[in-house]
């Protein structure tokens, strides 16, 4: 299992409302005699508040610096801390197919070396304010993101810093090679990894391969022709505060912080930055099996999927509840069947995600090799029952009470409350869509889950994707039709030429 | 050693208050906490806190895996799952249904020291979380069917974070190899064997020593009525009867006279690793926050000596860390560097050997000190944000120290350190013949599924 997001909170207005669809869950008659779902048995007499707390968001503050940036504070002083987000609106996504972890590089390079500090000025100036900064984009994403965390009471050099990385960064050819060599010597790491295999076949097998979403880490011959002349251009083309949102959270208002980003941020200059291309997901392939071996291996890793959603579906509260009832935590059918049932693994999950183009959905979990076959027929079986069966009321109450019961929770994590904002603003959803949200999955139905099940949980597209000892593993595999197989560095293997 | 005694009742009055400092000066968040000890001897703090909507229950028992004995490693750990197979009035599997779909979210853990379990839930579901806590901590159902069950679960988790782990092994003989006494000389997640030696007997014998009223620590914080809630904590707990005093663990550690050393060759690995433990002392001792600045003056960030040294300049290594270890008994500083391609690693070895005479001889920049004690004030900070952590730290405090107040003391310890102490504790503890090291290879692929597990 696992837990922890935390951070603090805000103040709030609190009204009790009744679940229009609520069930009693766990009191009275409905729960009398205990009735039993796969892995757990339910015996009804823990006392249940059967009122969902509502909870009302916080507001942030926003404003628009004359150079087009757009800012976010959302104040909460609890405690002397901030957390600041500059979000760049291109990733890598504005990567050329032959350049794919260019927004990558650009964002990590970032802070090794400006026109005022080297990267060890810089490295030790954050460190001894007790400061973070880190930059990050993904091979396939819609942002780059520069984030510093600190002490309020070091706000202005934190400031300065972080607007110096942003706006001065030199991007030395000397670090630039050394960042290579590190970040090709990690690849190889990475390969030791057997969920990191995994995840870099299922990619390919769902996106293919020319979309920038058919990769998990950047491929090594677009690392090693990457040049600081192209950092450059990359950072000057899309780092643009017309093409940014800065949002801050924390110890900290829009008053006070206001006149701190017009000196820090005021004078940077507007660009024409070029519009993202948005590559569509490919077709989706039949079904297919991959097997990568991966000796030494006791456990097998499975991942199993398809293509999901874009995140501005209209399916995405269907495909919510869904992924929630399925496979969204300790309280799914995954893990309630998989682990709490059978013993097979530490734990059994699904998750879906989606950005402008869709996404996947992906069950996995991890079981020692000789319950692959067991683990394989309990993922058909529920993926089945996902789309063959309509979800029990009482099982879909569940999963829409722990949607919107975590919403109270919600108000303690600032991460949380600013990451949603940035999910409104980035996708262009509409000004009341979190506050709306409790009323959008409370009017899911069993048939809308249903229907969402059957469309994306398409078993003729299902893409399985095995990690493990490819001896004890092929034969399982082979039942459920053509199994292709693969070394650890991701090479197929022809048939007949592996030893066994 | 510390032991958790089981009276005492400093009262103090509630709320998170946020307390200005006077004039200039960094803020200060002080935790307010009441404490009370039942009639059973369970010991309940709590506090109040309404800027949230939120209640977080953490119960820390006083057992760990220094507790186990020969034979049966791995089990605080296994019984830890148990505690949500079911009670009296609670299903299998219902106690984390309950917390999860009403909003909230919970857990378990276990560390050689402690054992604790915590939900956070929005507010109205106060009498949810106290019932779950007490129902268990009254009637845990013990079955061979629950048992066996949990058994094969935590066997995937020791094949998921060991077994099928690149270092996996190496980490686990490192434990072994650094300690003299079996307290501490296991691993918390403990051998296969050994889960499969543990029997319905065990659970209930563990069960009934170590999971009683009198050897556990409640924790509420959050958003309710002090006096409902502490009138609901007496109504669900105080009726558990207490049980003998577990017998005290003797955690004395000899000390060390020569390094130790071993090599492990691991055919899921991709590069050579170097792990390095140099014995220390327990936590919240004057030497540990000593340690822990010269911890994060060596190897915390991309500003530490390791950083900069030996995966900037030098390029030896793609990644360099590490952390003073906090513990009951005797903790170690541990340093870890995996190699790069072609370098040896007796010369990692020597280079970051060069780094911790530096500590020795010169004391550390004034920069260096203002970056550990910063690091630490915003890490303790930011701790301090939700109820959740409020309640794990309040609640692994008195277990551990039997001082819930070193929430609101720890950062004047981290500031009392000087330069002078640093290189007093480096001089002291970072020698050769307090270390352990542990040399981890890559063993070349044998043929295809020809590996010999």
């Amino acid at each position: 299992m696992r837990i922890m997001k935390n951070k603090r909170n805000f103040a709030v207005a609190l009204i009790l409302i009744t679940l229009v669809s609520s069930l009693a869950f766990g009191q009275g008659p409905a729960g009398q005699g205990g009735q039993t779902t796969k892995g757990a048995v339910i015996k009804g007499k823990a006392p249940v508040n059967k009122e969902v707390l509502k909870v009302k968001l916080p507001r942030a503050e926003e404003a628009t610096l004359k150079n087009g940036l757009q800012v976010v504070v959302l104040p909460m002083h609890k405690v002397p801390t901030f957390n600041m987000q500059l979000v760049v609106l291109s990733g890598g996504l504005a990567d050329k197919a032959d350049y794919r972890g260019l927004s990558n590089f650009t964002a990590a390079l970032l802070r090794e070396g400006t026109t005022k500090r080297s990267s060890k000025d810089i490295a030790e100036q954050v460190d001894a304010i007790g400061a973070t900064l880190t930059a990050t984009s993904g091979l396939s994403s819609l942002t780059s993101v520069v984030t510093t965390s600190g002490l309020v009471e070091n706000l202005d050099q934190t400031l300065d810093l972080f607007a110096d990385v942003i706006r001065n960064p030199t991007f030395p050819q000397a670090e630039v090679d050394k960042y290579k060599t590190r970040t090709l010597a990690q690849l190889q790491f990475q390969r030791s990894i057997p969920q990191f295999l995994a995840a870099e076949q299922f990619q390919r097998a769902i996106y293919g391969t020319g979309h920038p979403a058919s990769l998990v880490a950047p491929p090594s011959d677009s690392i090693k022709k990457l040049t600081s002349k192209d950092l450059a251009a990359f950072h000057s083309t899309y780092y643009r505060p017309n093409n940014a949102i800065l949002a801050v959270v924390g110890d900290v208002t829009l008053k006070d912080i206001l006149p701190k980003l017009e000196k820090v941020f005021g004078d940077w200059q507007k660009g024409d930055v070029p519009a993202a291309t948005i590559p569509q997901a490919p077709a989706q392939s039949d079904s297919r099996i991959y097997l990568i071996d991966r000796p030494g291996s006791v456990q097998t890793v499975l991942q199993l999927g398809t293509l999901g959603i874009e995140r501005t579906s209209p399916d995405y509260f269907a495909v919510l509840l869904a992924d929630r009832v399925f496979g969204g935590g300790p309280s799914g059918r995954l893990f309630l069947n998989l682990r709490e049932d059978k013993g097979y693994t530490y734990g059994a999950y699904s998750n879906f995600g989606g950005s402008k183009f869709r996404g996947t959905w992906v069950a996995s979990s991890e079981v020692r090799t000789d319950v692959t076959e067991g683990a394989m027929k309990e993922f058909m079986y529920e993926l089945n029952r996902m789309r063959n069966e309509p979800v029990p009321a009482e099982e879909l109450d569940n999963a829409k009470r722990a949607i919107i019961g975590s919403f109270a929770l919600s108000l303690e994590q600032p991460g949380t409350l600013l990451q949603n904002i940035i999910t409104q603003k980035l996708y262009n959803l509409p000004a009341d869509y979190w506050d709306t949200y409790p009323q959008k999955v409370s009017a899911i139905t069993a048939a809308d889950v249903q229907k969402a099940a059957q469309k994306y949980l398409d078993m003729s597209h299902l893409q399985v994707v095995a990690v493990g000892d490819a001896s004890k593993a092929r034969e399982v595999l082979t039942k459920y039709g053509k199994v292709e197989l693969y070394d650890a560095d991701g090479k197929p293997v022809t048939p007949g030429s592996e030893s066994n | 050693m510390r032991r958790v005694s089981k009276f005492l009742s400093p009262l103090f009055v509630c709320a998170l208050a946020v307390l200005s400092a006077q004039a200039q000066g960094p803020r200060n968040v002080r935790v307010d906490f009441k404490e009370t000890t039942l009639k059973n001897g369970l010991r309940v703090i709590t506090v109040e806190d309404h800027s949230a909507p939120v209640i977080a229950v953490s119960i820390t028992y006083n057992v760990g895996s220094r507790n186990e004995r020969q034979g049966r490693t791995g089990f605080a750990h296994l019984f830890e799952h148990m505690m949500f197979k079911g009670s009296e009035n609670v299903g299998s599997g219902e106690h984390f249904m309950l917390v999860f779909n009403n909003g909230g979210n919970m857990n378990g853990t276990t560390n050689e020291d402690r054992t604790n379990y915590f939900e956070i839930l929005p507010a109205n579901q106060l009498d949810l979380g106290l019932f779950l806590e007490a129902d268990r901590m009254k009637s845990l159902a013990i079955t061979k069917d629950n048992l066996d069950n949990q058994r094969n679960a935590v066997q995937e988790e020791r094949r998921l974070g060991v077994d099928n782990e690149a270092y996996g092994k190496s980490e686990e003989l490192q434990q072994e190899l650094l300690y003299d006494n079996f307290a501490y000389k296991h691993t918390t997640i403990g051998s296969m064997e050994d889960l499969n030696a543990a029997s319905v007997e065990d659970v209930a014998a563990f069960f009934k020593m170590y999971y009683a009223p009198n050897n556990a620590v409640l924790v509420l914080v959050g958003d309710f009525n002090p006096a409902t809630a502490l009138a609901k904590i007496r109504n669900n707990f105080e009726s558990i009867p207490s049980q003998p005093t577990p017998p005290t663990v003797d955690m004395t550690e000899p000390e060390q006279k020569a390094e130790r050393r071993a090599n492990v060759d691991d055919v899921l690995a991709r590069a050579p690793r170097v792990d390095l433990a140099f014995k220390a002392v327990p936590g919240n001792t004057a030497d540990f926050y000593a340690l822990q600045v010269l911890s994060t003056v060596l190897q915390g960030g991309q500003s530490s000596r390791l950083y900069q040294k030996l995966v900037k300049e030098k390029e030896m290594v793609t990644t360099v860390g590490g952390r003073m270890d906090e513990k009951r008994g005797v903790g170690a500083l541990y340093s870890s560097a995996t190699l790069r391609q072609g370098v040896k690693t007796e010369d990692v070895e020597a280079a970051i050997y060069a780094e911790l005479d530096r500590l020795k001889k010169e004391p550390i920049a004034d920069w260096e000190l203002q970056k550990a004690k910063n690091t630490t004030r915003r890490n303790l900070i930011n701790g301090l944000q939700s109820a959740l952590t409020r309640a794990i730290t309040l609640g692994q405090y008195t277990v551990y120290y039997n001082e819930p107040g070193l929430i609101n003391v720890r950062l004047d310890k981290v500031a009392a350190v000087t330069k002078e102490d640093v290189q007093r504790v480096a001089n002291k503890y970072l020698v050769d013949t307090n270390r352990t090291v542990v040399v981890t290879m890559p063993k070349a692929k044998s043929a295809t599924g020809a590996s010999g597990q």
